[in-house]
C-alpha cells in the first residue's frame, strides 16, 4: 500500500498542472491523424529537461494515456484511426457516429478507456514482481504464435465475407513485406522509390480508412441526401454510463486482454484494440450486430487499448527492458534524469516511481473528464457539410502522412493505398484485416527467423517451436481460433440460406 | 437483371487483377534471391495465390456479391476531386509549397462539390473564409504546436 | 492575374536574395534525420546533444529530430545520401562502423563518401554479455564453450552489420570458432532482452545499455571491445584484448552528425566550428552522464580520419563474407 502516501505529490501545484496539460494536449494530439502516442511523448522528451524528474515522467504518462484515448475521437467523428491502437474502435464507433450516436459513442470510449486505464495501473501496483517474470518467458517462437494467432483474427474480423477478410489480411501481410527486410538487410519488392523504407504504418492507416472515405464523399456529388448529414444525437452521461455498465462482458473481455497483451515485449498496444475486439465478438450474443454500429465493439476496443498502458510498463520499471516504442521514448526521460529503472527503482527512487503510477491513476480520471468536454466540441465536426468535410479531411491526411517522417514518399504510399483501397472495398474487401496483416506481418516473419536460428543452434525447429507449455498453449488457441471461424461462417451461411428459402 | 450481371462482371474484374497481382507477387518471390530473405514472402505469396484464386471462382460463379460496386454516376463524380487530389500532391505540393497548395486544393474541392450557388459573390466570400480558417488552424497545429517543417515552396 | 505576377516575382527575387547571404545561416530550424526508432541509443543522445543548438551563441535555431528506422539504418542514411536537401539545413545522425559496414556491403545508396562529418559526440563500445545465472564466468569460458560446441552458441545484437555483429565476427574470427549470430529487431533493447530472459546463450550490446541492465541486476558483463578498459562504468571488465582475443575498437560504435556532400562549404565550417562546441555544453555533458552514455568529442578533421580508417579495417573484415 506504499503507493497511498505518494498520492499527496500529484497535487503539487507544477505536478498538477503538468497532469492536466498533458491530459488535455495529449487528448488534442491523440486525435490529430498521424500523431501516434510514440511520436507525442517523444514530443515532449525536451520539455522534461527542465523539469523534476518525478514532474517529467507524469507530464510523459499523462501524454502516453491520453492520446491514446484521444484517437478515438478522430476514429470515432471521422474514421480515421489516429494510431494503430485506433482501428477497432473505428470498425464500429464510426457506423454509430454515422446513425447520429457520435455522443454516445465517444461517452462510451472515454469510460471505458477510463475503466481499462485505472484496471491496467492497479495491476501495475500490485502484481508488477509476478507479471516481470511473465513478460520474459515469451521468446521468439511464443512470439511468433501470437502473431500466427492474429492472423486467425484477420477471416473474422470483417463480418461481409470470409475469403474476402482473409485475402484482404494477405494483401496487407505482403505490403509489410515491401522495402528492406529487417533482419537480412535484402531489398524485396521495391517499385518505387517512395518504398525503400517500407510502408510506414502510420502512414498506410491514413491512407486505408481517410481516403476511401474522401473518395466516398465526392463519388456522392453536389447532391444533399439524408444519410449525408451525421446528426449529433443528445446523449446524457448517465444513460451513457448505464450502457456501459450493461456491457459488463465486452468491458472485462476488453481489459483483460488489454492488459495480458500489453505486457509481452514487442506485441505491445498495435494489436490489443483489434485482439478484444474480435475475442468479444467472439463470445459475444449479439455477434452479427459488430460492425454495425455496435456499442459493444467500442467498450472492448478502447478498454483493451487503454488497459495495456500500465502493464506495458511492467518491463520497463522491472527489468529496464522497453516492450513497445512507447516504453522506449519513457526510458528516455528516466534516463536523463539519470534514473535506472531496474528491480531497486521502486527502493532507491520510490518517490518518484510512486507518484508517476499515482499520477497515471489520476490521469485516468482527468482524461475522461476533458475527454467528453473536447469530444462534445468535437462532435460539431460531424455535422460539417459533406464538402468541406471531405477537403478537411483529406488536407489533414497529408500533412499527417508528412509529419509521420517528415517525407513525402510517405504521402505518395498514403495515397496510393487510399485510392486502392476505395476500389477494395467497393468489391467487399475491408481495412481494418489489411491492416491488421501490415502490422503482423514483421512480427510473425522475424520471430518466425530468430526461432529458426536459434532452433538450429540447438534441437531443430520442430522442437523449438512445436514443444514447451506456453507454445502448446498457444497453438491450441490458434486452433481454436481457426475452429470458430469456419463454424461461424457456416452458421452464417446457413442463417443466410434459411433467410433465402424463407424469401 | 442485367443490373446483376453488371455487378457480376465488375466483380470478376476486380478479383481478376487481385488475383493478376498475387500471381506476380508469387513469381517475385520464387524467382528472387537471396532464398532466406524470401522465404516468408514465399509463404504468404502461396497463402495469397490460392485465396486468390478461390476468391476468383467464387466471383466468377457470383457466389459471392459481396460490395455494392462501382456505378457510372460516381465514377463521374469522383474523377475531377480525384484529379485535383493527384495534383496536389504529385505536383502542387513540391513546386508551390504545402500551405499554398493546400488553400487552393481545399477550396477548389470545396467549391466543386459544395451545392450552394457558385454565381453569388456571397458563397464565394464564405468559402475563402472557411478555407482560411482552416489553413489558419493547420497553420497552428502543425507549424507552431507540433513543429513540423513541410516543404517550401514560392511563398512559405 | 497582375498582382499574382507582382507577388510571384517579388517572392522570387526575396528567395533569390535569401540564398545569397549564406553567412546569415542557419536562420530556421535545422532538422537532424535519425536512422532509428525514436527512444533507441542514438536518437535518445542526438535529443540531448543538439538541445542548446537554439543558444545564442551556438547556433541560434533549435535543431529537431526526424526519425527515419528501418534495416538497421539503411532506410534512413538512404534516405540522406540521395534525397536529403543540401543547404545545411538537414543533417543526420551517423553510426560507425554501422553505415560504413552496409556500405561495404553494398545494396545501399550510400557510402562514407556520400557525407560530409561535423563532428562526433559519442563513442560506445561494444560488451558481451551474458545472463545473470549463466554458466559463463569470464571471456574464456566462453571461447571455450564455442571451441567446444562449434555453432551451439546463439549470440544476440542489434542487427547485420552494425557494432555489434562486426565486434562478433572480430571474436569468431580471434578465437577461430563458429558462433551463431540472432540479429534482432527493434534495436539493442530487443538483443539485450533476449539475453536477460535466456532466449539466447549471450549477447553484444551497447556498453551503456549493458551498464544499466547489470546495475539492475539482469546480466553480467564479459569482456568490452575497445582499446582500454572504461574507467568511468566498468573499471573492473577486462577488454577483449585482455582475454586473449585479439579484438580492437573497430566496432566502437561512433556517433555524430554529417551532412550530404554538396553541402555550401561556408555552412560546414560554421556547423564544424560551432556544433562540438554545442558537443561540450556544460548542461550536455551534465544529462549525458546521467543517462550513461559516454561522451567522446572529435571534431571534423579527426572523424574524417576516424572514418577513413574505419573504411580499410571494415573492408579487410568483412572480405570474403
Amino acid at each position: 500500500m506504499e503507493f497511498l502516501s505518494y498520492f499527496g505529490n500529484v497535487f503539487e501545484p507544477i505536478s498538477f498542472m503538468l497532469l492536466l496539460g498533458g491530459t488535455i494536449g495529449g487528448l488534442i494530439l491523440g486525435a490529430t491523424p498521424g500523431l501516434s502516442p510514440t511520436m507525442a511523448v517523444a514530443l515532449l522528451i525536451p520539455f522534461t529537461f527542465h523539469l523534476a524528474p518525478h514532474q517529467g515522467l507524469i507530464l510523459l504518462g499523462a501524454a502516453y494515456t491520453s492520446t491514446i484515448a484521444g484517437g478515438a475521437v478522430s476514429a470515432i467523428l471521422l474514421n480515421i484511426p489516429g494510431a494503430p491502437a485506433n482501428i477497432a474502435t473505428a470498425l464500429d464507433g464510426h457506423v454509430m457516429a454515422k446513425k447520429g450516436e457520435g455522443a454516445k459513442a465517444l461517452h462510451l470510449a472515454f469510460m471505458s478507456s477510463a475503466v481499462g486505464g485505472v484496471i491496467g495501473v492497479l495491476l501495475l501496483i500490485f502484481l508488477t514482481p509476478v507479471l516481470a517474470k511473465w513478460a520474459l518467458a515469451f521468446g521468439p517462437s511464443h512470439l511468433f504464435w501470437i502473431a500466427i494467432l492474429g492472423v486467425t483474427v484477420i477471416g473474422t474480423l470483417d463480418s461481409k465475407s470470409f475469403v474476402k477478410g482473409l485475402l484482404s489480411g494477405c494483401i496487407g501481410l505482403w505490403l509489410s513485406m515491401i522495402g528492406y527486410d529487417d533482419i537480412q538487410g535484402v531489398q524485396r519488392f521495391i517499385f518505387a522509390d517512395a518504398l525503400t523504407g517500407g510502408i510506414n504504418i502510420i502512414a498506410a492507416l491514413i491512407g486505408l480508412f481517410a481516403i476511401p472515405q474522401v473518395m466516398e464523399m465526392l463519388s456522392r456529388g453536389r447532391t444533399i441526401t439524408d444519410i449525408d448529414v451525421i446528426t449529433v444525437r443528445h446523449q446524457s452521461l448517465l444513460a451513457s454510463f448505464r450502457e456501459m455498465i450493461s456491457n459488463m462482458k465486452a468491458l472485462s473481455i476488453g481489459t483483460i486482454t488489454g492488459s495480458i497483451i500489453g505486457i509481452i515485449p514487442g506485441v505491445g498496444g498495435q494489436i490489443a484494440g483489434l485482439v478484444a475486439y474480435d475475442q468479444t465478438k467472439k463470445i459475444s450474443r449479439d455477434r452479427r450486430k459488430f460492425g454495425t454500429g455496435h456499442p459493444e465493439g467500442v467498450i472492448a476496443a478502447e478498454s483493451a487499448n487503454n488497459a495495456m498502458v500500465g502493464p506495458s510498463l511492467i518491463p520497463l520499471l522491472t527489468l529496464s527492458i522497453p516492450g513497445s516504442p512507447t516504453a522506449a521514448v519513457l526510458l528516455g526521460g528516466l534516463l536523463i534524469h539519470g534514473i535506472f529503472p531496474g528491480p531497486d527503482l521502486f527502493k532507491n527512487h520510490a518517490a518518484v516511481a510512486w507518484t508517476f503510477i499515482d499520477s497515471m491513476l489520476i490521469g485516468q480520471f482527468l482524461m475522461v473528464i476533458f475527454g467528453i468536454y473536447i469530444a462534445n466540441l468535437a462532435a460539431k465536426i460531424a455535422q460539417v457539410p459533406r464538402s468541406i468535410l471531405a477537403a478537411g479531411v483529406f488536407i489533414l491526411a497529408v500533412f499527417g502522412a508528412y509529419s509521420v517522417q517528415q517525407s513525402m514518399g510517405d504521402v505518395h504510399v498514403m495515397i496510393a493505398l487510399g485510392v486502392g483501397m476505395f476500389f477494395l472495398e467497393k468489391y467487399g474487401f475491408s481495412a481494418a484485416p489489411l491492416v491488421l496483416g501490415l502490422i503482423l506481418g514483421p512480427i510473425a516473419e522475424s520471430n518466425f527467423l530468430q526461432g529458426n536460428l536459434i532452433a538450429g543452434a540447438q534441437d531443430g525447429p520442430a522442437i523449438y517451436f512445436l514443444t514447451g507449455y506456453l507454445n502448446l498453449f498457444l497453438i491450441s488457441l490458434v486452433i481454436l481460433s481457426i475452429c470458430f471461424a469456419f463454424w461461424t461462417t457456416l452458421k452464417v451461411n446457413r442463417l443466410i440460406a434459411l433467410s433465402k428459402e424463407a424469401e | 437483371m442485367a443490373n446483376v450481371d453488371y455487378k457480376k462482371v465488375q466483380q470478376t474484374l476486380a478479383a481478376a487483377i487481385v488475383l493478376i497481382v498475387a500471381g506476380i507477387v508469387a513469381w517475385l518471390s520464387y524467382t528472387r534471391e537471396p532464398a532466406e530473405a524470401f522465404l516468408f514472402p514465399r509463404y504468404i505469396s502461396i497463402a495469397f495465390l490460392v485465396l486468390s484464386i478461390w476468391n476468383f471462382v467464387r466471383a466468377a460463379t457470383g457466389m459471392a456479391l459481396v460490395g455494392r460496386g462501382m456505378d457510372l454516376g460516381s465514377a463521374i463524380w469522383l474523377a475531377p476531386g480525384l484529379a485535383i487530389m493527384t495534383i496536389y500532391i504529385f505536383w502542387m505540393a513540391k513546386y508551390l509549397g504545402f500551405y499554398v497548395a493546400s488553400t487552393l486544393t481545399f477550396i477548389i474541392l470545396f467549391s466543386i462539390y459544395d451545392p450552394s450557388s457558385h454565381t453569388s459573390p456571397r458563397t464565394w466570400l464564405a468559402r475563402a473564409a472557411i478555407t482560411i480558417g482552416f489553413m489558419a488552424i493547420m497553420y497552428g497545429l502543425f507549424a507552431l504546436v507540433l513543429k513540423v517543417q513541410l516543404p517550401r515552396g514560392l511563398f512559405i | 492575374m497582375k498582382k499574382i505576377l507582382a507577388i510571384l516575382t517579388m517572392s522570387v527575387a526575396l528567395m533569390a536574395t535569401t540564398t545569397a547571404y549564406a553567412g546569415d545561416y542557419p536562420e530556421r530550424p535545422i532538422g537532424v534525420a535519425v536512422s532509428y526508432g525514436a527512444g533507441g541509443a542514438t536518437d535518445f543522445q542526438a535529443r540531448i546533444v543538439t538541445m542548446v543548438a537554439g543558444n545564442k551563441d551556438i547556433l541560434g535555431q533549435p535543431i529537431y529530430i526526424i526519425n527515419k528506422p528501418g534495416a538497421g539504418g539503411r532506410v534512413g542514411w538512404n534516405w540522406f545520401a540521395t534525397e536529403a536537401e543540401k543547404d545545411g539545413y538537414t543533417m543526420s545522425a551517423y553510426n560507425v562502423p554501422h553505415f560504413i559496414a552496409q556500405s561495404i556491403k553494398g545494396g545501399v545508396k550510400y557510402s562514407a563518401d556520400s557525407f560530409e562529418p561535423i563532428a562526433n559526440w559519442g563513442a560506445d563500445p561494444a560488451v558481451v554479455v551474458v545472463g545473470k545465472d549463466s554458466k559463463f564466468k569470464t571471456m574464456s569460458d566462453l571461447v571455450a564453450f564455442a571451441k567446444a560446441n562449434p555453432g551451439k552458441l546463439t549470440l544476440s545484437g542489434a542487427g547485420l552489420f552494425v557494432g555489434h555483429h562486426i565486434a562478433a565476427l572480430q571474436i569468431e574470427k580471434a578465437a577461430g570458432v563458429k558462433m551463431v549470430y540472432i540479429p534482432t529487431k527493434g534495436g539493442g533493447a530487443a538483443a539485450m532482452k533476449a539475453v536477460i530472459a535466456g532466449d539466447v546463450l549471450a549477447g553484444v550490446n551497447n556498453l551503456s545499455d549493458a551498464f544499466r541492465a547489470q546495475k539492475a541486476g539482469s546480466v553480467k558483463i564479459l569482456g568490452v571491445a575497445d582499446l582500454e578498459r572504461d574507467k568511468k562504468f566498468l573499471p573492473d571488465v577486462p577488454t577483449l584484448k585482455e582475454a586473449g582475443l585479439d579484438v580492437d575498437n573497430a566496432s566502437v560504435n561512433f556517433r555524430g552528425l554529417m551532412v550530404p556532400k554538396g553541402t555550401p562549404q561556408a555552412v560546414i565550417d560554421k556547423l564544424s566550428a560551432q556544433v562540438p562546441v554545442m558537443f561540450g555544453h556544460k548542461r550536455v555533458a551534465k544529462r549525458m552522464k546521467a543517462g550513461g552514455s559516454p561522451m567522446k568529442i572529435m571534431t571534423r578533421k579527426e572523424v574524417q580520419a576516424m572514418w577513413a580508417k574505419r573504411k580499410s579495417t571494415l573492408a579487410e573484415l568483412l572480405k570474403g563474407l
